[in-house]
């Protein structure tokens, strides 16, 4: 235990290649084919587009799984049931139901992500490695079984990298609900530290009153505060920590509308501002300005009614610029806004 | 003593106070309806092309006519009216009685600020009083002074426009008039006056801060401020293109009323919530709000976020206009956001809390002086480091 963080994230990671893997991967496998094989009673190439976003959608209901991991289990499940004899076909179904999938949910980055990083991982699995297309087919399963597994391990080297960083009688500022954050607090508290948190409302999804329900369980002192409030309380805080729905080139995060906000306000008190984002979510964007993304828009429901002639801002999400972030928690480490697009390189290229 | 003037540039000569009247309504207030008053200088009309600050001048000095003698008498009328139902009891029970019943009368006029309430309250307290020396009046008017102060102790305006009320009283001396009587009924002229200067400061800023609303311009408020909506819909009905763009106001959804109020005026209207206010600042000109009082060192408190709007600006270069009357100057110094007296104020958040969380309720904030750019008020339009000078002349 006297290792720090850092190395111990690096033993978990190689030590997920070990025969436990494979059992697990073995399980996983074996739920997929259970799950995929009420889809494939059809059959032929009109039942495999079903499927995939059928196939997703089942992976998605499972409170836990991220976006991107239920993605790459889809893709992997296309693998498995697929009927293509040759590489470049199953590249091409693969493509096909990628691009089905990001199209069903074009705002998702994370989803995007996840895509396009299993198919450059798809690409470059060179057949000419593997004389035999299926042991190649089969290798492609274990790999996406495994990042599946990874992703989902993701959570857990997060919130190990930032115990570090909390300290007894902090008191720390989340905005909304965020699971990889609640994973973050979840394991401070068990680990029997004493800080405190406030929490925004996070209007209008009322996310914030989730988390605050989830914390008071763990008996961590909480503090509800409206979206107004982070100004009037910033004095006594002495972090913030967010989690992100993407990860942008330029080193900033885009996250839920009021993110932007808070960070403005933490930087000019001088607070420090702790991303936590899985590495799968990193993307390849650079937004200008706030408005320089596809449009997330979220109906709010204001509680009377509205008149016609007034606008309603509805955007769900906003651009925090890498100037008033101070660390990103990832699984490949703790990085600096700048170092961003270096792993950004690593994992694209 | 009353001001009449508005500004320390002017009227040197003026030696009377203005009582500054500290309410801080915690109740939402109502829509304004500001009824147009009738004009009270006539050249006003005329001289359109004058600048709006001389304009408001001319209105000012316009005020000291037999207009207002004539509408301090109208006001005199109507509160006699509302004072004799209270004084039935009579005697010195019935007086303090009356004091808070008068107070809560005036209040319930939808456009009446509290400051302006308490001092028409306290008038009456003179007009009722049967004091037969100066030294009696002023200990009866400290009583009912003091009982509207604990009535309502967290409003920063209506402790101010009580103490700036009992320093015109204290100060006007009985040796200036042989009867006493007439001393008398001078307080209760003076006390009808600054009602009326009271009343019209919300015109007075509007036409104040009409120069700084151009075409095209996209103004960013913060919940609902009489004033600031009255500043808005003189620049509708001057014509002016402009859109607003419009917080929530959380947790009183006060923001959804001035939306509404903004759209019957055929003004294009944004709402956003509260988060958003950093998201949208890029296309925003300025931000325009209202404050609860305005504190010693130039900074205004006001409803909770103001804040964290006028640091969002402030790190965008955005102006932040702060539009307040002059009775809402208040002796304060806070040094941090929990320097004041706690205002709270429950907060619904559609479901159920668990009884373990705590929420921070508290209904305002304090805005430093180095956010804010300009303060319109009926004494001129002030930057924030002017304001201490103000305030020695308002209680000196």
């Amino acid at each position: 235990m006297s290792m720090s963080a850092y190395y111990q994230t690096r033993a978990a990671h190689h030590g997920v290649v070990t025969s436990d893997w494979l059992a697990q991967s073995q399980e996983a496998a074996t739920r997929a084919v259970v799950t995929g094989g009420q889809e494939i009673v059809d059959g032929g190439k009109s039942g495999r587009a079903f499927s995939v976003i059928d196939e997703f959608n089942n992976w998605r209901k499972q409170p836990d799984l991220a976006e991107a991991v239920a993605a790459i289990r889809a893709l992997a499940a296309v693998i498995r049931n697929s009927e293509a004899k040759t590489m470049m076909e199953l590249e091409i179904e693969l493509k096909k139901a990628s691009d089905s999938l990001k199209s069903w949910d074009t705002t998702s980055i994370s989803l995007t992500a996840g895509c396009d990083l299993f198919m450059r991982y798809v690409t470059r699995t060179s057949a000419l490695e593997y004389e035999d297309f299926n042991s190649a087919r089969s290798r492609l399963i274990e790999r996406a079984e495994k990042f599946g597994e990874i992703s989902y391990k993701a959570r857990k080297i997060i919130a190990m990298l930032s115990q570090d960083f909390i300290f007894d009688g902090c008191t720390i500022l989340v905005h909304g609900f965020s699971r990889v954050v609640m994973e973050v607090l979840k394991m401070a508290a068990q680990n029997k530290k004493l800080f405190r948190v406030l929490c925004t409302e996070g209007r209008p999804d009322r996310s914030g009153l989730r988390l605050a329900n989830e914390l008071a369980k763990l008996d961590v002192p909480v503090k509800l505060l409206i979206d107004s409030a982070v100004a009037y309380t910033m004095d006594e805080v002495d972090m913030v920590f967010v989690g992100a729905d993407g990860v942008v080139e330029s080193g900033g995060i885009i996250n839920m509308m009021g993110t932007y906000q808070i960070a403005l306000v933490a930087h000019s008190m001088n607070k420090p501002v702790y991303v936590a984002a899985e590495s799968y979510k990193f993307a390849r964007l650079y937004p200008l300005d706030q408005k320089d993304m596809g449009p997330a828009l979220r109906p709010i429901d204001f509680g009377v009614p509205i008149p016609s002639k007034v606008e309603v801002e509805t955007s769900a999400r906003d651009y925090t610029p890498p100037q008033y972030l101070t660390l990103l928690f990832t699984d490949l480490g703790v990085l600096t806004p700048s170092v961003v697009s270096d792993e950004l390189i690593q994992l694209y290229l």
